[in-house]
C-alpha cells in the first residue's frame, strides 16, 4: 500500500509540474464554473419568468366578464411547466420541450416555445452546463493528462527502475490510477458545489443531488481506469493516446448520435398533423354531434331523458347542451389519452433502444440517469402533458357542468335570438374564480430513482468490467517487467 | 512526378493506421449520406401520405356543413394541409427540421395561436443532435486529418529518418507538399465522393454541390494549417497529437457552447409567449365588445366588405372573423419583434460563422440544405400568405351571404408547395 501512495504522490508531482496538465485542468475547471453560474442563472430566469406567465394568465382567467360558459371553454387557459432546481445541473430535455401549452376545448394543442426551436443551429452544438462539462469535456481533460501515465514509464524504461525498488506492477497501477483520480476529483469540485448549493439554497432533493455527485464520480473513476488500462496495454504513449482519442470521440460524440437514429426507425411516431386527422376520424366514427341521426348522440339523448324520466330535451331540470357538451368532450379526451399513449409508448421505446446504447457508452447511460435524476428528463415532460391534460378535461369539464347548472335550456337555444335571454346566459364571473389553478406535481424521489435504475446499472456495470480491465492489465505488465 | 505521388501513396498505405482511418472515413461520410437520405424520404413519404388523409378529413365535413351551406361552419371546421417539403441537399444537413414541424394545418381563425404550434417528437432524441453529414464533416473530419498529419514531420524525426529525407529529396518542400496533399486529398474525396453520389441521386444543383465541395476543402486547408504551424514548433508526436485535438475540443465543442450562451443571452426571445397570452385577450374580448365597434376596425382593415350587408343578432361569422383577424393584428407588433429576436440570433450566428470554421460549415452547410432557422422562417411566411389567401376566400362566401356548397369546397386555395419558396 506504501508503494501506491508512492507512486501516486510522484504522479502527481509530476502533474502538477507539468504546464500543459495545469493548463488542461485549469480550462475545464473554469468552464465548470462558467457552465454552472450561467446554468443556474439560466434556470432561475426561466423558471422565475413562468411562474409570472403563469400568474398572469391565472389573473387572466379569473378576470373574465360574465360570459357564457362555453365562452370560457374557449377562451381556455395557459399551463406553464416549473423547472426543476437541479435542472441548473442538467437542463437536459428542457430546452427541446416547449414550456407551455394553451388548453381549450376539444382540442389538444402542442407544448411550444421550446428553446431550441427559437435558437439558431448554434443549439445543437450542446449547451455548456455542469453536465455537459463532466460527461462530454472531462473525460478528455482525463485522457490528456493521463494517456501517458504508464505508458511513458515504459517507453523511458524507468519502468525497471521503480521494479528494482520494489514496485509492482499492481502498486504501480494503483498509484497511477489515484494520481489521475486526483485530477478527477478536482473536476468534480465545481459541480459538488453546485449541487450542494442547489440543495441548501433552491430546496433540490438530497437523494438526487447525492446520487448525481456519486455516479458522476462513477462515471470519471470509470474514465480514470479506462486511460489506465489503454496506458499499460499500449507500447507507446502516442498508442494509448490514439486509443483513448478513438474511443472518447466514439462513446462521446459518436455513438449518441447514431443511436437516436436507430431507435427512431424502430419505433416511428406519427406527426401531429396525423395524429390530428386520425383522432377526427375516430371521433366520427364513435359519435358525430353534428349529424342529427347519429347512434351514439341518440342513445345518449334517450339515456339521459330516461334518467330523468321526461320526453323531451326541454323538460330537462338541467340545460341538455351542456350535458351534450360534457359527453362530447369525454368522447374527444378519451381519444387524446388512447393517442398520447400510444405515443407514449413509442417513445419509451425509443428510449429503451437508445438506453441498450448505454452498454457501449458509457456516456449514454449517464446522461439517462442525469437527466432522471435532475428532473428534465422526457418522463418530466410526458408527466407535464398527462397533468395538463387531465387539468383540460376537469375545466372544460367544470365549464360544461356550468353550463348545464347555471344556464338554462330554453336561454341556451335563444341566446342569439333574444338579448334578454342572451343576457341571461352570461354567468356570474365569481364561477372562473371557482375554479381550481393548475398545479404541477413533479415526481417524486422514488419514481425518479426508478428511472434513473437502467442509467446507473450499466454504470455500475462499466465500473466493474474497467475492474476486470485492470485486472488483466497489471497481469501483462507483470509480465512486461 | 506522378510516380513520386504513387511511390508516397504506397507508403502512406503502409502505415498502420493511414488505411483503417481512410476507409474510417469513407465509411461515416456514406453511412451519413445514407442515413439523411433514408430520413429525407421519410419525410417526403409523410408529406405524401398526409394528402389523402387530408382530402378524406375536408370530405367528412364537407358531407354535414353542405347540406345547410353555412359558410361560416366551412370556414370555421376545415383544415387546411401545408408542408415544407425537404430540399434535395436537407439529406446533408437534416437541420432544425426534426424539432420543428414541417407540416402544419391552418384554418381560417386567428393564425397567432396556430402558427407556433410544435412537433410531435421525442426530445430525448433530438438531444445530441443528428448524424448526417454535416457532422461527419465538421466533427470527425478534422480529428481524421489530425490523426493523418499529427506526425508527419516528427514521425520521420522519431523514426530517424528526417534527415535522410532531406538530403535524399531534391525538393525537400514539393516532398511534403505531395505527402500533406496526398492525405488531405483522401480525406476530402471520402467526405466528397459520398456527398455527390447523394447529391446526384437527389437531384441537388451542381453549383450547391460545388460549393459544398469548397467548403469542404477550405474547412480541412484551415485544419491543415492548423496541423503545420503546430508541428513547426518542433513538439514530438505525442504532443503534437494532444494540441491538436485540444483545438479540436476548443474548436468545435467549448467556443460554439460558449457562443451559443452569448447569442441567446444578448437576444431574448420571450415575445413569443408574451403574443400568444396578448393575442387570447385580444381575440376573445371582441365577444364583449360593441360589434359595430369590431366591424368597423375590420374594415378598416378591408375595406372592400364595407358595403356589404350589416350584422345583426346575437351571433354572426361576419363579426366573429373580423374579432378573429382583428385579434391577430393587435399583436402584430410582438410579432414582429420576435421575429427580429431570431433573426437576430441567426444573423449573429452567421457572423460567428467567419471566425469560427466549426460554425462556418454549419452553418453554410445547413443555409445551401435549407434546414436552418431562417429556412423555418421562410416556411412560416409562406403559411401566412396562404392564411390570408384562405381567409380571403372564405370572407367572399361570407361577407356575401353567399351559401357555401359542396362543390365549393374544391375551389379553396391549394398550399402551392414549394413553388413560391423564397
Amino acid at each position: 500500500m506504501n508503494t501506491v501512495r508512492l507512486v501516486a504522490e510522484n504522479e502527481w508531482r509530476l502533474m502538477r509540474r507539468s504546464r500543459v496538465a495545469q493548463l488542461a485542468l485549469l480550462i475545464l475547471i473554469a468552464l465548470s464554473v462558467i457552465a454552472t453560474l450561467t446554468s443556474i442563472a439560466h434556470r432561475d430566469g426561466n423558471d422565475a419568468l413562468r411562474a409570472r406567465f403563469q400568474a398572469q394568465a391565472d389573473q387572466e382567467f379569473d378576470g373574465q366578464p360574465a360570459r357564457h360558459p362555453h365562452r370560457m371553454v374557449h377562451y381556455g387557459h395557459f399551463v406553464f411547466r416549473p423547472l426543476p432546481a437541479l435542472a441548473a445541473f442538467d437542463p437536459g430535455v428542457d430546452g427541446f420541450t416547449g414550456s407551455t401549452i394553451f388548453l381549450e376545448g376539444h382540442r389538444q394543442n402542442s407544448a411550444n416555445f421550446g428553446d431550441v426551436r427559437q435558437s439558431s443551429l448554434l443549439a445543437r452544438f450542446g449547451q455548456l452546463t455542469p453536465a455537459f462539462v463532466l460527461q462530454a469535456l472531462a473525460p478528455l481533460v482525463l485522457v490528456f493528462i493521463g494517456f501517458g501515465v504508464v505508458a511513458r514509464e515504459r517507453e523511458g524504461g524507468t519502468i525497471r527502475l521503480l521494479s528494482a525498488h520494489g514496485v509492482t506492477a499492481q502498486s504501480l497501477i494503483f498509484g497511477k490510477a489515484v494520481a489521475l483520480g486526483r485530477v478527477a476529483a478536482l473536476m468534480l469540485a465545481p459541480a459538488v458545489a453546485a449541487l450542494l448549493w442547489l440543495t441548501l439554497m433552491e430546496g433540490a432533493p438530497v437523494v438526487a443531488a447525492l446520487g448525481l455527485g456519486l455516479f458522476y464520480a462513477v462515471y470519471l473513476a470509470a474514465w480514470v481506469l479506462i486511460i489506465v488500462i489503454a496506458s499499460s496495454l499500449a507500447r507507446e504513449a502516442r498508442t494509448a493516446l490514439m486509443v483513448l482519442l478513438g474511443l472518447w470521440a466514439t462513446t462521446v460524440i459518436l455513438v449518441p448520435r447514431i443511436a437516436p437514429d436507430v431507435a427512431l426507425t424502430f419505433a416511428p411516431v406519427p406527426t401531429r398533423l396525423e395524429t390530428d386527422i386520425a383522432i377526427q376520424r375516430d371521433l366520427r366514427r364513435i359519435g358525430d354531434s353534428h349529424n342529427p341521426d347519429d347512434p351514439h348522440f341518440a342513445a345518449f339523448k334517450a339515456r339521459v331523458l330516461k334518467q330523468y324520466g321526461v320526453d323531451r330535451v326541454e323538460d330537462l331540470p338541467v340545460n341538455y347542451r351542456g350535458l351534450l357538451a360534457m359527453e362530447g368532450e369525454t368522447l374527444t379526451s378519451r381519444l387524446f389519452d388512447d393517442y398520447a399513449e400510444r405515443q407514449f409508448a413509442a417513445e419509451r421505446k425509443q428510449g429503451a433502444i437508445v438506453a441498450a446504447f448505454g452498454l457501449v457508452s458509457p456516456a449514454i447511460a449517464l446522461r439517462n440517469f442525469s437527466m432522471a435524476l435532475s428532473g428534465s428528463d422526457l418522463d418530466g415532460h410526458r408527466r407535464f402533458l398527462k397533468q395538463a391534460e387531465a387539468y383540460r378535461f376537469d375545466i372544460v369539464q367544470r365549464l360544461n357542468r356550468l353550463q348545464a347548472e347555471a344556464v338554462t335550456f330554453g336561454d341556451d337555444s335563444n341566446r342569439n335570438k333574444d338579448p334578454e335571454a342572451g343576457r341571461r346566459v352570461r354567468i356570474d364571473p365569481k364561477n372562473w374564480h371557482d375554479v381550481p389553478d393548475f398545479a404541477y406535481r413533479g415526481a417524486t424521489i422514488s419514481e425518479k430513482l426508478e428511472s434513473a435504475l437502467t442509467g446507473a446499472i450499466l454504470l455500475l456495470g462499466w465500473l466493474v468490467l474497467t475492474g476486470f480491465g485492470v485486472r488483466i492489465a497489471i497481469r501483462r505488465l507483470e509480465a512486461a517487467l | 512526378m506522378t510516380s513520386l505521388i504513387r511511390h508516397d501513396l504506397r507508403l502512406l498505405l503502409r502505415q498502420r493506421i493511414a488505411v483503417p482511418t481512410l476507409v474510417l472515413v469513407l465509411i461515416l461520410s456514406a453511412a451519413a449520406v445514407w442515413a439523411g437520405m433514408a430520413e429525407v424520404a421519410r419525410q417526403h413519404d409523410i408529406i405524401a401520405r398526409i394528402k389523402p388523409q387530408q382530402v378524406e378529413d375536408v370530405k367528412a365535413i364537407r358531407a354535414w356543413v353542405s347540406k345547410d351551406g353555412d359558410a361560416g361552419n366551412a370556414a370555421y371546421y376545415t383544415f387546411h394541409a401545408t408542408w415544407d417539403a425537404p430540399s434535395p441537399l436537407a439529406f446533408a444537413a437534416l437541420g432544425q427540421r426534426d424539432v420543428a414541424p414541417f407540416v402544419l394545418r391552418v384554418r381560417a381563425l386567428a393564425l397567432e395561436s396556430q402558427i407556433h404550434e410544435g412537433e410531435n417528437y421525442n426530445a430525448e432524441m433530438a438531444l445530441p443532435g443528428r448524424f448526417d453529414w454535416a457532422f461527419v464533416l465538421t466533427y470527425l473530419a478534422p480529428l481524421f486529418l489530425i490523426v493523418l498529419l499529427h506526425d508527419l514531420k516528427s514521425g520521420e524525426r522519431e523514426a530517424g529518418r528526417l534527415d535522410f529525407l532531406r538530403v535524399s529529396a531534391v525538393h525537400e518542400r514539393a516532398l511534403w507538399a505531395r505527402r500533406i496533399g496526398l492525405r488531405v486529398g483522401l480525406i476530402a474525396g471520402g467526405l466528397i465522393l459520398p456527398l455527390l453520389v447523394g447529391g446526384l441521386l437527389s437531384g441537388a444543383a451542381a453549383a450547391d454541390l460545388l460549393l459544398l465541395s469548397t467548403m469542404v476543402l477550405l474547412y480541412l486547408l484551415f485544419w491543415t494549417v492548423l496541423c503545420l504551424l503546430v508541428s513547426r514548433r518542433g513538439m514530438g508526436s505525442v504532443a503534437n497529437a494532444a494540441t491538436l485535438a485540444a483545438s479540436w475540443l476548443t474548436l468545435t465543442l467549448i467556443l460554439p457552447a460558449l457562443a451559443l450562451l452569448a447569442v441567446n443571452g444578448a437576444f431574448p426571445v420571450r415575445q413569443g409567449v408574451e403574443l400568444t397570452l396578448a393575442q387570447r385577450e385580444a381575440v376573445h374580448s371582441g365577444w364583449d365588445k360593441p360589434k359595430e365597434q369590431t366591424m368597423e376596425a375590420f374594415f378598416r382593415q378591408h375595406p372592400e366588405w364595407r358595403g356589404t350587408k350589416p350584422v345583426e343578432g346575437g351571433f354572426h361569422w361576419k363579426w366573429y372573423f373580423a374579432f378573429q383577424h382583428l385579434g391577430d393584428l393587435s399583436v402584430a407588433d410582438q410579432v414582429r419583434a420576435y421575429r427580429h429576436g431570431l433573426e437576430a440570433r441567426d444573423l449573429w450566428t452567421e457572423r460567428l460563422a467567419f471566425v469560427l470554421p466549426a460554425i462556418g460549415t454549419q452553418y453554410l452547410s445547413h443555409r445551401i440544405a435549407r434546414t436552418d432557422l431562417t429556412a423555418q422562417l421562410d416556411y412560416q411566411d409562406r403559411i401566412r400568405a396562404f392564411h390570408k389567401r384562405i381567409r380571403t376566400f372564405y370572407y367572399s362566401y361570407i361577407f356575401n351571404d353567399v351559401p357555401f356548397g359542396a362543390e365549393d369546397f374544391g375551389r379553396a386555395p391549394l398550399w402551392s408547395g414549394d413553388a413560391d419558396r423564397r
